[in-house]
């Protein structure tokens, strides 16, 4: 015999709207999470997405305006100009037949032994007179970080060996004598 | 009414998705093969070029699965009212293909991101393509949580389908976002009317790893589309007993 | 991490997800199916099953 008051028996409908509330709120709180994190996402994205990277060329023309703001700049490591001495690394990369110095104060990743590899760096323009390939600056780029930034070519390791030729074409426009004969 | 529900459902297992199951088990023990052993080391990323065979194909998938869910949603919109099922054939196939699509994202920022740390040598930098693609994962997640919603089955269906159109914007984003902007990430690996970069054995090792992973991709999708029919029986079976335990109460106060 | 380390960690995060979904798929519907009562169906209704696939 059922001896529960009748009043505090709920029926089922209520039950069933009382679980859909509950269920309503969780999935609230997961939306509300999600478009959180959508909003971070697009934040972060708009900030770097627009202009990751300056190439060699472009960063040289925009130097004065530049100043000594953080920017990054790209370009292709020339394999002759590479010198490592008590953790610092200097080189130069090229874009469009513009060099720029690097003086590099942290490890760089693995695939930067890779000759004529591109590389993106975070850091500054920085004041000196500096000699390089394409003849003399009067700045070089103090970076501290660095990421490879690897191309989309795939070449078997049993075909294929490391030159420290340059990428076909990649010099021909140049009017300063082509960097791998300086080497 | 209980009998022909029951006579109309399977368990989500078949003979045809068993063969297909087989079929992916031993695709996969080959592309394992294929990709960890005889195809080639990359001659500037040396082994670590062996990510290519899951990284790829997985957003290749994930692609095709999320315009398997917006064509369905399109399907649902137009077909709901002449369909005897109200169109949810079509919403049962949107949202087991936008989940197969969500777990095939994820694998490919996991392994994006180890891939990554070895060749760019950092394991996230918010570019273009990086910041798309984990941007569509989070609004895909936002899809299966709609679908989640309480509501009745129709409108929740309804909003999911809009839902799941809106979200699909974003798919040719993430694709060209490597040659509208300028990113950290490398170009497309193969695109329409482009001499591919990659050499013999990489390349046809890549393109059946897309094959394999599309055959376990559709084994998922048809499991999970099943669970879902199954979801759908059970809660309308559970309406039904609510219905007759109503009546009983109320034939009981009487 | 060296190369071949990243490597079998994609490769195996990759399999162990894709192995997790999948059992957890086929166990919701091995559950569900057996609350409906319909669990033991599909091996009475074996060789007319072959044509279920028509359910998609």
């Amino acid at each position: 015999m059922d001896l529960t008051p009748r009043h505090e028996v709920e029926a089922p409908d209520e039950l069933r709207q009382k679980m859909h509330r509950r269920r309503r709120r969780t999935v609230l709180v997961v939306a509300l999470v999600l478009i959180a994190a959508m909003a971070l996402i697009t934040a972060q994205g708009l900030r770097n997405a627009t202009l990751f990277f300056r190439n060699a060329d472009e960063a040289v023309e925009q130097r004065v305006e530049l100043g000594d703001r953080r920017f990054r700049i790209q370009g292709r490591v020339i394999p002759s100009t590479v010198k490592s001495e008590s953790g610092i690394t200097t080189f130069e990369i090229i874009h469009d037949c513009v060099v720029v110095s690097i003086w590099h104060s942290s490890d760089p990743p693995e695939l930067f032994k890779s000759p004529w590899i591109p590389v993106v760096l975070e850091g500054s323009w920085a004041i000196g007179e500096i000699r390089n390939v394409a003849g003399s600056d009067t700045h070089y780029f103090a970076s501290d970080r660095m990421l490879v930034k690897h191309t989309n070519e795939y070449a078997s390791a049993n075909e294929q060996r490391l030159t420290d030729k340059a990428p076909e074409g990649f010099l021909d426009q140049c009017l300063f004598e082509g960097p791998a004969a300086a080497s | 009414m209980t009998s022909a529900i029951h006579g109309n459902a399977k368990m989500t297992a078949t003979a045809t998705t068993r063969v297909l199951g087989v079929l992916a088990i031993a695709a996969t023990a080959l592309m394992t093969v294929l990709g960890l052993l005889v195809s080639p080391a990359d001659v500037i990323q040396g082994e670590a070029v062996r990510m290519l065979y899951i990284h790829v194909p997985s957003i290749w998938i994930a692609y095709g699965a999320f315009v398997l869910t917006s064509v369905s949603s399109v399907l649902f919109l137009r077909r709901r009212k002449r369909r005897e099922d109200q169109g949810r054939h079509y919403d049962r196939l949107a949202g087991s293909a936008a989940e197969v699509g969500v777990v095939f994202t994820g694998i490919t920022l996991v392994t994006g991101m180890l891939w990554g740390k070895v060749t760019w040598g950092t394991y996230w930098q918010w570019d273009a393509r990086l910041t798309t693609t984990v941007l569509l994962f989070v609004t895909y997640l936002g899809y299966l949580a709609l679908r989640r919603l309480p509501a009745e089955p129709i409108i929740r269906s309804r909003r999911a389908a809009v839902m799941a159109l809106i979200s699909f914007i974003n798919v040719p984003i993430v694709h060209y976002s490597v040659d509208w902007w300028r990113t950290l990430h490398q170009k497309a690996s193969l695109s329409v009317g482009r001499r591919p970069e990659i050499t013999g054995e990489m390349y046809w090792t890549l393109l059946y790893s897309a094959l394999t992973v599309t055959i376990v991709a559709a084994w998922l999708i048809i499991h999970r589309y099943r669970v879902i029919r199954l979801e759908e029986l059970r809660d309308e079976e559970a309406l039904a007993a609510l219905i007759s335990s109503r009546l009983k109460k109320d034939d009981g106060s009487n | 991490m060296s190369e071949v380390a990243t490597v079998v960690t994609g490769w195996g995060i990759t399999f162990i997800v894709i192995a997790t979904y999948s059992i957890w798929v086929v166990s919701r519907g091995k559950i569900i199916g057996q609350e409906l009562g319909i669990g033991e169906m599909e091996q009475l209704d074996a060789r007319k099953d072959a044509g279920a696939t028509t359910d998609l």
